[in-house]
């Protein structure tokens, strides 16, 4: 037998590649759409925001501004929206001896925060060939903004994962509670233009601060006035310790 | 070795409550073919889910030192929109089996032709219990898990099931659930019968079977 970790590496490894074909379906196609989606997005934005005038409410491209904004709220997005689906979506696995709850969810995120890395990478990469953007400007504060935004995602999604095994209908509260989530995460604003009593209630949302982490890291001189790290980790922990603490509390009881 | 370390099961359906097992402490015999008996509803099926791993005890712990197979011929793990080729790779990258030799395996032995490359919804029953049973007989377990099915298919490659399945046995463990006197008597040299949350062990089969009719008569 080997040791638990290489049995656990391995089943994650297969399920990676599984998820892949089945998120991405048969063809080649399929992947570039998972990458096109959010590019995209933030394309339109960009267009709608041009075409009616506007200038970027930092720096000088608003591609940059929208792309820094949209993609770490999407990563995060689609990490808690994705995760939460895992249990019921591969319920089938449970039956094989070694397939554990948890590698499924550990296998959905790393494909899509593999996924995003690429998306970003392209992006960002396109930009700066078009010479609408310039390289980060602190490279290491744009990385780990990207992985505690996908700590973040894989918490809440776990968490949500856990709620919707024993109350289904969470899915579509979810789906109406975290609708206003796109208006608070500073995608097309920068918060310290609001008034301070905005600003207080805005910072309550750690996504917002992952936003303005995001974008501290890659512009020379953003200086966030709502960025407070540790508030963000201490979520992020928090989040995590539920998600995966209720896993393991909830999982005798969860129909398998 | 498979160790059942004060193992408590039981199911709540509609406010009745039903234990399947009550405070069990068992180790399966090492190297020998189990048959595992009991009534209709006594909890075998549950038995060999809990064996699998893919159900847990509301106490206690299962300890596996050994790999265990899902049942036999069990497809239910199979993705409809993922092709055999693909299905039968998943299930050898998982267990560290060479996909390569896997592949061939399967392909040679489930006789789907082209078919394997099309998704698996598109199979009838028994193309995806050839493919399941296939992909069973590939990987090497210590124990195979038996849950009536023994083979699958037409009369001829039921037989092929039966001469491979056979070979597979001179490496490998069984522990089987069986209504079937004779396939039991085939197959395991010991049973273990499941009561009132208890398992009764018997080193010798025919005496296992001895107890179970009589269990059934009274």
């Amino acid at each position: 037998m080997d040791s638990v970790l290489i049995t656990q590496g391995r089943v994650i490894g297969a399920l990676v590649l599984r998820e892949t074909r089945t998120t991405f379906g048969a063809s080649q196609l399929g992947y570039l759409w998972a990458i096109l989606n959010p590019a995209v997005g933030v394309a339109l934005l960009t267009a709608i925001f041009t075409a009616v005038g506007r200038v970027a409410p930092f720096g000088t491209s608003l591609a940059l501004f929208f792309a820094t904004g949209l993609l770490t709220f999407e990563l995060y997005k689609k990490l808690s929206t994705s995760l939460m689906v895992a249990f019921e979506a591969n319920q089938a696995l449970m039956t094989y001896p070694l397939v554990q709850a948890l590698d499924v969810i550990i296998a959905r995120a790393i494909l899509i925060l593999a996924t995003y890395i690429l998306v970003m990478f392209l992006f960002f990469g396109g930009l700066i060939a078009l010479q609408l953007a310039h390289l980060p400007a602190n490279f290491e504060e744009v990385a780990a903004a990207i992985f505690v935004t996908s700590l973040l995602g894989t918490g809440v999604g776990t968490t949500y994962a856990v709620i919707c095994s024993v109350f289904g209908t969470w899915k579509q509260i979810e789906g109406i509670l975290s609708r206003p989530l796109f208006f608070m995460s500073g995608i097309f604003y920068v918060p310290h233009k609001f008034p301070p009593e905005i600003v207080n209630v805005l910072s309550w949302n750690p996504v917002l601060h992952l936003v303005e982490w995001m974008r501290e890291g890659y512009y020379p001189n953003y200086n966030s006035v709502v960025l407070d790290k540790p508030y963000v980790l201490a979520f992020t922990l928090i989040s995590l310790l539920v998600g995966f603490g209720s896993e393991r509390l909830y999982r005798k009881s969860r129909a398998r | 070795m498979i160790d059942f370390i004060n193992v408590y099961k039981s199911y709540q359906l509609q406010g009745i409550r039903k234990t399947i097992l009550d405070d069990l402490s068992f180790t399966f015999p090492a190297k020998k073919n189990v048959a595992i008996l009991g009534h209709n509803g006594a909890g075998k099926s549950t038995l060999m889910r809990l064996i699998a791993g893919a159900e847990l005890p509301d106490q206690g712990r299962i300890r596996r030192e050994v790999r265990v197979s899902w049942p036999l011929g069990f497809g239910g793990g199979f993705n409809g929109k993922m092709s055999g080729l693909e299905n039968i790779r998943f299930v050898a990258r998982m267990y560290g089996e060479d996909t390569e030799a896997v592949t061939e395996y399967v392909k040679e032995f489930s006789e789907l032709g082209e078919s394997i490359q099309l998704p698996i919804n598109t199979y009838s029953s028994g193309m995806r219990a050839r493919l399941a049973f296939g992909v069973s007989m590939a990987v090497d377990f210590d124990y195979y898990l038996i849950d009536e099915v023994i083979a699958v298919g037409d009369l001829r490659f039921k037989r092929k099931c039966r001469m491979v399945f056979e070979n597979k046995l001179e490496k490998s463990n069984i522990i089987m659930v069986s209504h079937s006197a004779r396939t039991i008597k085939k197959f395991c040299d010991s049973g273990c019968i499941i009561r009132n949350g208890k398992i009764e062990a018997y080193d010798e089969i025919d005496e296992a079977i001895y107890e179970h009719e009589k269990n059934q008569d009274n």
